[in-house]
């Protein structure tokens, strides 16, 4: 199925690259790893950019890693670098005809992005006639996206095109990239650093380090895996939970989700009613109790059975894996991670194999910019 | 009729180096900035050597380098035979021969400031002219030439001004012929040995002046380029 093969190997400065994925052709995949594991390498040598590595890649059947034969000019990728950057001799709409005057052939093949759809969608309306050394951060940003998005690629590369966003329009970002993926069929391959943004539009992800891919699948399965964990580290611990729209309050904003027959709330959703969508939690923001507490302390409590204790060494924490009570027993089981004081294990006498009632408050849960399925 | 002579004389020589500055500019353009190019991006491990090669003439002193001009363009060397076939003239003492002298002379002042300028607008410039589809030669004429507008213009000026300017050099390789490669720096001494203060200050006055204004013109366009940036 994967229209998009890489395998890159050799020697980059430090970095010992030895990576190999076959990207799906639909959608938006993840790539995630520390600083200077290789993500931005990867995207490079897709542009052509690399020389000195042994790479191959095959795009839609086609092997493309010939530099000689296919100059980075001449490949069909939208690229968006690190470090963004707009032709400050060209006026924002110069920018943006600079793209489409030497991308014709392409505009006339699909039923093609068009200037004004993206002008209509990131608002770059008032923008047009100004000079790039005159826009904000998030505008530059924006224009570039236009500017990547107008030469109808057949595959998005974005290299932490957010970082620099406020988080006002890092959401609107985020839905358009969502709408936009799903309207074009164009896959994305993204590049991020916050755990958020995977969790709010990443479709699939691949884990890499030390320039290995370390694990790869949908970003539901791999963000609940310690691959994972040990990449983000515990602190930033979580779990992925599934859970269908149950209903909607138009007036409080707010969406309930049944999650194998357990509720749980929180801040409003785009999604339909009966869409199956997708929350974060992250450990720490869990408190567990072996009783019910009887006044209400947080908008959602859930039941589950705890089937794992580890209690981390030399430090105050311990990780406890708590599989929720499924009262529907139509879907299968979920899990949650929770982090907790060591102290507090010992003082409320938790074990495994306790039923305990977890608290979360809503306001903490990560959600997606958009519905799944 | 003497005095006519000698004004005649010394509007020939301003001819000359003002041709001769034109001309070398013009081959400083074809051959400097490639070079430029290819040391603010491509080379790696050659690049210091290459650097180093670039700047000498900027520490060594003129008789060096003109000594080692005149032992190369002497008709008996490869080159010299060469443009005595392709011209029937020696190159040594030539107007050609001053030409080529100017050009190794003059080359890190074009070299230099638009090395810079392109270090400035970066790889990732190019990266992403490339990336929108543009190939090399499109991305090098509609992307770096105007962003880097600043940098030539400095390059340019200050290689023609240096090369107004040049006397040990042109002395050596062109040996001073009225009418042929003597330029006004060397009128300037001719005319100062000869005791002719009068004409002396003329030339040098003009030089002066010249030279001022065309410093000033850079120095005035440089700095509304920065104030419009801001």
């Amino acid at each position: 199925m994967s229209n998009l093969s890489v395998f890159l190997n050799g020697k980059i400065g430090s970095l010992i690259l030895n990576f190999e994925h076959h990207f799906q052709n639909d959608g938006i995949t993840i790539l995630y790893g520390p600083n200077g594991s290789g993500k931005s390498t990867i995207i490079s040598a897709l542009g052509g950019f690399i020389n000195n590595l042994e790479t191959r890649i095959f795009f839609n059947g086609n092997e493309i890693h010939d530099i000689d034969k296919f100059p980075p000019n001449k490949r069909q990728f939208g690229i968006m670098f690190q470090n963004p950057i707009l032709f400050e001799h060209l006026s924002v709409e110069e920018n943006l005809d600079f793209v489409t005057k030497r991308n014709q052939i392409n505009t006339q093949n699909k039923s093609s992005i068009s200037k004004e759809y993206l002008i209509n969608q990131l608002e770059l309306n008032s923008l047009l006639k100004r000079s790039p050394e005159n826009l904000s951060g998030g505008e530059k940003l924006r224009v570039v996206l236009a500017r990547t998005i107008l030469k109808n690629p057949n595959y998005l590369l974005l290299d932490e095109p957010m970082s620099d966003l406020d988080i006002k329009y890092k959401a609107k970002l985020l839905f358009f990239l969502k709408d936009f993926n799903k309207k074009f069929k164009i896959p994305i391959l993204y590049i991020t650093h916050s755990i958020e943004e995977i969790t709010q539009i990443g479709d699939q992800i691949v884990l890499i380090k030390n320039g290995k891919k370390i694990d790869s699948g949908s970003v539901s399965n791999v963000l609940n895996r310690s691959s994972f964990v040990d990449l983000t580290g515990k602190f930033e611990s979580s779990s992925i939970l599934e859970g269908i729209v149950s209903r909607h309050d138009q007036n409080l904003h707010m969406t309930t989700l049944d999650l194998n027959g357990q509720k749980l709330i929180v801040p409003g959703l785009p999604g339909k009613l009966n869409d199956i969508v997708r929350v974060r939690i992250r450990s720490r923001d869990i408190l567990l109790s072996s009783s019910r507490v009887k006044t209400q302390i947080t908008e959602n409590e859930l039941q589950g059975l705890i089937s794992s204790i580890e209690i981390e060494k030399n430090s105050a924490f311990t990780e406890l894996v708590i599989v929720l009570k499924n009262f529907k027993n139509n879907r299968k089981k979920q899990k949650l991670r929770a982090r907790i004081m060591t102290y507090t294990l010992k003082n409320k006498k938790l074990l495994i194999h306790d039923n305990v009632f977890i608290y979360v408050s809503s306001v903490s849960i990560d959600r997606q910019a958009y519905q799944s399925k | 009729m003497d005095i006519y002579h000698h004004l005649s004389s010394d509007f020939i020589a301003i001819l000359i180096t003002l041709k001769l500055a034109i001309v070398t500019c013009f081959f400083l353009a074809l051959i400097g900035t490639p070079l430029a190019y290819f040391l603010a991006f491509k080379s790696k491990k050659t690049k210091p050597f290459i650097e180093t090669i670039v700047t000498l003439p900027l520490v060594l002193p003129p008789t060096v380098i003109g000594f080692y001009l005149i032992i190369i363009f002497s008709p008996e060397t490869a080159l010299g035979k060469i443009f005595i076939i392709l011209t029937g003239e020696q190159l040594i003492f030539s107007f050609y021969g001053l030409v080529l002298a100017s050009i190794i002379y003059s080359l890190p002042f074009w070299v230099q400031p638009l090395q810079a300028s392109f270090e400035k607008i970066g790889r990732d410039t190019i990266r992403t002219s490339y990336s929108l589809g543009a190939g090399p030669l499109d991305t090098f004429f509609n992307v770096i030439i105007p962003l880097c507008k600043k940098g030539f213009f400095t390059s340019f000026i200050i290689s023609f001004a240096h090369t107004l300017g040049e006397f040990g050099i042109v002395l050596m390789v062109g040996g001073g012929i009225h009418g042929k490669t003597k330029v006004i720096a060397i009128s300037i001494y001719d005319h100062v040995e000869q005791l002719s203060f009068g004409k002396a200050h003329i030339l040098a006055g003009g030089m002066l002046i010249l030279s001022f204004i065309i410093l000033l013109t850079l120095f005035y366009f440089n700095k509304r380029t920065v104030v419009k940036v801001k």
